[in-house]
C-alpha cells in the first residue's frame, strides 16, 4: 500500500516510466491502482526516432508488471514522509 | 464519472480504438469491447502493425474478436484519430520493439 | 526495549530497514546495478532511491578475434522508483 499511496500523491506530476522492453514514456500521471498500473496523459516516448510505435497515442495505460523504473520529479519526494511510512509499513 | 477519472482502469476506452503493445513486442490496433481486473482485453476489428527497419509499417488484418490475455500486455494506448491520420505508415522505418524481459 | 527491537535483525528485511537513508547497492535483472540512498521500500522490495547511479553492463563479441568486450554504461537519476520484481539482491551501506 505504501507505493500505491505514494503514487497517488504524484497524480498531476510529470514522470518518466521505463519499461522492461527498454521503452521509456514521459507523461503526466493521471491515475494509479493497487497493482501499480498507471495511466499517463500527454505522453511522449523518449527517443521517438528509434521508437515511433506510439506516435498516435496521447494517453496510455501501462501495466504495473512491465515497469522497471519510474523517474520521480525531485520536488515531490518528501524524504521524511517516506522514511516514516516505510518504518510504519515494516512494523506491519 | 468522477470515479472513472480517478481509477486507472480502462473504462473510458471501451468502444474506442486502442493500440496495444504486447510483451513479445507486437503492436495490435483494435476496438476495445471489454476488459477485466487482470487486464484481459476483448478486441474487435483488430489488425497488427508490423514494424521493420527495411520497409514501411505493414498492416496485417487479424479480423474478428480476440481476447488478449492480460499477462501478455505491456501498454494500452488511446489511439488519437487525428494524430494517426497524420502518420504516413509507409514512411516509418523502425525495428520491432523488444520483448519484455521480466 | 523498543530501541532494542528496532536494532535486531531477525529476518532479511530487517537488514534493509537498517539501511534506510543509507547508500545501498542493488543488483537487478538484465545486468543492471544501482547505487543510491534508500528512502522507501516494501515487502516486494519495491524501492525509492535517491542520487542514483545506474550501471548497465553489456558484453559484445569482437567479430574477428571473438574476444569478449565488456562495456559499462553509467547514468545518474535524482529519484528513482524501482519495481521489486527486478531486484536480485540488496547490499547494505557501501563503505566509501
Amino acid at each position: 500500500m505504501l507505493f500505491y499511496s505514494y503514487f497517488k500523491t504524484l497524480v498531476g506530476k510529470e514522470v518518466t516510466v521505463e519499461l522492461k522492453n527498454d521503452l521509456a514514456i514521459t507523461g503526466t500521471l493521471h491515475s494509479v491502482d493497487q497493482y501499480l498500473n498507471v495511466k499517463l496523459n500527454n505522453v511522449k516516448v523518449v527517443n521517438e526516432a528509434k521508437y515511433p510505435h506510439m506516435m498516435s497515442v496521447r494517453n496510455c495505460f501501462i501495466r504495473g508488471s512491465v515497469v522497471r523504473y519510474v523517474q520521480l520529479p525531485p520536488g515531490s519526494v518528501d524524504i521524511e514522509i517516506l522514511h516514516d511510512a516505510t518504518r510504519r509499513e515494516a512494523r506491519g | 464519472m468522477a470515479a472513472d477519472l480517478q481509477e486507472a482502469g480502462l473504462a473510458s476506452l471501451v468502444d474506442t480504438t486502442i493500440s496495444v503493445i504486447t510483451n513479445d513486442g507486437r503492436n495490435i490496433v483494435g476496438i476495445l469491447r471489454g476488459y477485466d481486473q487482470a487486464t484481459n482485453l476483448i478486441l474487435d476489428e483488430c489488425h497488427e502493425r508490423v514494424y521493420s527497419s527495411k520497409s514501411g509499417v505493414d498492416q496485417v488484418v487479424l479480423g474478428g474478436l480476440h481476447v488478449v490475455r492480460g499477462d501478455n500486455i505491456a501498454v494500452v494506448g488511446e489511439l488519437d484519430d487525428d494524430l494517426d491520420q497524420q502518420l504516413n505508415l509507409s514512411q516509418i522505418r523502425a525495428a520491432p520493439l523488444k520483448a519484455v524481459q521480466h | 526495549m523498543a530501541d532494542e527491537d528496532a536494532a535486531t535483525v531477525k529476518e532479511p528485511l530487517d537488514l534493509i530497514r537498517l539501511s534506510l537513508d543509507e547508500r545501498i547497492y542493488v543488483k537487478l535483472r538484465g545486468d543492471r546495478e544501482l547505487r543510491g540512498r534508500l528512502h522507501a521500500y516494501d515487502q516486494h522490495l519495491n524501492m525509492i532511491l535517491g542520487e542514483v547511479e545506474e550501471t548497465i553492463t553489456t558484453v559484445e563479441i569482437d567479430d574477428e578475434t571473438y574476444e569478449e568486450i565488456i562495456k559499462t554504461q553509467k547514468r545518474m537519476v535524482p529519484y528513482l522508483f524501482v519495481r521489486g520484481d527486478g531486484v536480485i539482491l540488496c547490499a547494505p551501506p557501501l563503505r566509501q
